[in-house]
This record gives C-alpha cells, sequence and structure tokens, in this order.
C-alpha cells in the first residue's frame, strides 16, 4: 500500500503548485488568502498521509491538528484586518 | 479494508482536482472560494477517511477522525471570514451578462 | 458562573478526559493525572460561553441530521464538479437575501455553517433577521430557497418546558 500513498503524495504536492499559482498571480488579496487556505488543507492531508507512511500517525496527526488550528486564527486575523482597512 | 480506503482516496483525490481546475478557470474571488469549499468539504473527507480505513479499527483511525472533523467545522469560517472580508471591501462580484 | 452551568460541569470534564483517554494511550497515573487537570480546568473555564438557551436538542434528529446534510454535500458536489469541468463553464453566479424564520442563534450558526459547507452557496453576512447567501447558479440555490434545510434545522430544536 506504500506504493498508492506515494501516488497520492505527488499529486496532492502538484496540486499544492496550481493552487502557489493563484496566491502568486491573484489579482486581489482575497484570492491570495483563499489560495494559502486551499494549500494549508492539502499540507494537513500531506501530513497525515506521511504519517501513514512511516508508520508514526499518533506524531503527526498531533502535528497537522496544531497546522489546522494554527492556520483558523491566521486567516481570521487576516480577514479581520482587511475588513477594517479596506481594499488594497 | 486496504482496497475500501483506496477508492475512497481516488474519490477525494478526483474532487481536489476538479478543485484545483475550478482555482484556475473561475473568474472571480467568490466563486473561486466555492471551489476552495469543494476540497474543504468533499477532497479531504474522502481522502482522511481512506486514510482511516486504513488504518483498520484502532486508536489511530480515531485520531485521524478528529482531525477530519476539526477541518469540517473550521473550514467553512475561514472561507465565510474571507469572502465577508471581500465583499465588505466592495469588492463587485462577477456575474454573467444578461442579453 | 451560575448554578445550571456547574450542574453540567463534571459531565464535560467527563467528555474530555475520555477524549484524552483514547488519543494519548498511556495509562501511567502521572499522564492521567495531568489529562484530567487540563480536562477540569477547560471545561471549567468554557463555562462563561455556554449560552443558557431556552431550546434543548433532539439528539436523535441531530443524528440523523449529518448523514442528510452528507448526501445533500454529494449531490451538489457533483453538480458543482460538473458546472467547473464543462468546457463552456455555464456558470450564472447570484446573490440571494435570505429571510430565514429561526428563532434561536444557534440554529441560525448551523444553518449558515451547513449552507457554506454545501458546495455552491456560502454564505456572505449572518445576521438574525438576514442571511446573504452567494450561489453559483439557481440550481444550487434550491436547498435554501425551498426552505428544506431550514425545516431540518427547526426541527432539530424544541422549547423547553418553561421550570424555574
Amino acid at each position: 500500500m506504500t506504493g498508492f500513498s506515494l501516488v497520492v503524495l505527488d499529486v496532492l504536492a502538484v496540486l499544492i503548485v496550481v493552487y502557489l499559482y493563484r496566491v502568486v498571480r491573484g489579482p486581489t488579496v482575497y484570492d491570495r488568502i483563499l489560495g494559502l487556505n486551499g494549500i494549508s488543507t492539502k499540507a494537513i492531508i500531506l501530513l497525515v498521509v506521511i504519517g501513514t507512511v512511516y508508520e508514526r500517525v499518533a506524531m503527526f496527526v498531533d502535528i497537522s491538528t496544531g497546522y489546522a488550528l494554527l492556520n483558523l486564527v491566521g486567516a481570521l486575523a487576516l480577514a479581520k484586518y482587511l475588513e477594517q482597512r479596506g481594499a488594497l | 479494508m486496504e482496497y475500501v480506503g483506496a477508492g475512497l482516496m481516488t474519490v477525494g483525490l478526483l474532487f481536489m482536482v476538479v478543485a484545483a481546475v475550478g482555482m484556475v478557470r473561475l473568474p472571480d474571488v467568490y466563486t473561486r472560494a466555492h471551489a476552495v469549499a469543494l476540497t474543504d468539504s468533499l477532497g479531504a473527507v474522502f481522502l482522511l477517511a481512506g486514510l482511516a480505513a486504513q488504518q483498520g479499527f484502532s486508536p489511530n483511525a480515531l485520531r485521524i477522525l478528529v482531525v477530519l472533523s476539526l477541518l469540517y467545522i473550521l473550514n467553512p469560517v475561514i472561507a465565510h471570514a474571507t469572502i465577508r472580508a471581500a465583499r465588505r471591501s466592495g469588492l463587485r462580484p462577477w456575474t454573467r451578462e444578461k442579453p | 458562573m451560575n448554578a445550571a452551568h456547574s450542574n453540567t460541569l463534571p459531565l464535560r470534564t467527563l467528555a474530555l478526559f475520555v477524549l484524552w483517554l483514547l488519543l494519548s494511550e498511556s495509562y501511567t497515573l502521572g499522564h492521567m493525572a495531568i489529562g484530567f487537570a487540563a480536562a477540569l480546568s477547560v471545561a471549567f473555564w468554557n463555562s462563561s460561553y455556554l449560552s443558557r438557551s431556552e431550546y434543548q436538542v433532539r439528539w436523535v434528529q441531530a443524528f440523523a441530521y449529518l448523514p442528510w446534510l452528507f448526501g445533500r454535500i454529494l449531490a451538489s458536489g457533483a453538480h458543482l464538479s460538473y458546472l467547473i469541468l464543462h468546457p463552456k463553464l455555464p456558470i450564472d453566479p447570484k446573490m440571494i437575501h435570505h429571510r430565514p424564520r429561526l428563532s434561536s442563534e444557534t440554529a441560525l450558526v448551523i444553518l449558515g455553517n451547513s449552507i457554506t459547507l454545501t458546495p455552491g452557496t456560502i454564505t456572505l453576512e449572518a445576521s438574525s433577521d438576514e442571511l446573504v447567501v452567494h450561489a453559483m447558479d439557481d440550481e444550487s440555490t434550491m436547498d435554501v430557497v425551498n426552505l428544506r434545510l431550514e425545516n431540518k434545522i427547526s426541527g432539530l430544536f424544541v422549547r423547553r418546558a418553561s421550570r424555574q
């Protein structure tokens, strides 16, 4: 099953590049935030898949939980800031 | 159980690819938010459920399900906050021109 | 912290402690003591965030609601995938102003969250008298407009018998 996990990892890495295109290119700052949100969702899944490959799920799940929570706080802070500051 | 997991993960990957295509093709930030919501609510669910199924009935599967439910609760909040900020800053949504 | 909240404190502590035991998988005395202390303090310090509402959750309907919602998410996810992959991109985005007839704020939050979770619709603004929803095309708006979601959610709560 490790081979299939590696395929999943590769596909997710390629998809992150696609989102990175939107982050770099995005006409507005909100496109960039959305792209970063999509990338972090994929990073969370990547961490869990890496955990199953190395058979250390417990440790990697803890890391990805922390990543999800930090991502929430960061995205909310950015959204609040931009809402008060107005359009860029 | 292994093959069930692999099947679920394939479905999740398909939704992820569709959402990435949408991220490139769709015209403005409001419609792109729909694509991101698609990855969150369907792609991540199928992928993580597939991973949990590969683990069988074990504490590890439970841990993965905790991450899954966390994503399910938190990601709509992020999408809503981003889009609300875009709207309040006066960004006009893209609409199809009426003939 | 009032009396109603201290009643449920042991229950909330127990729930958090069981979650700790399942996730940590180490049953030495020291770790369990740390877990119990953490569970108790989290349950205690969050008491003030519990709103004391006059509504009660109907648990059977609540557990039936989640699979139903997932079914709706699957159906509209397939529709959104079709829209994105179609060569002509036949989308027709629009805003809907929807006035929910839900009386409790919890139900309103669940409605907004479910709308955002369903692919094809996103809640833009939520206040107690109006929801602004951005939808991808006419078919995606159906669940909001024909009140299916709203009726399901209002069935999850029942007004508590007033006993003070």
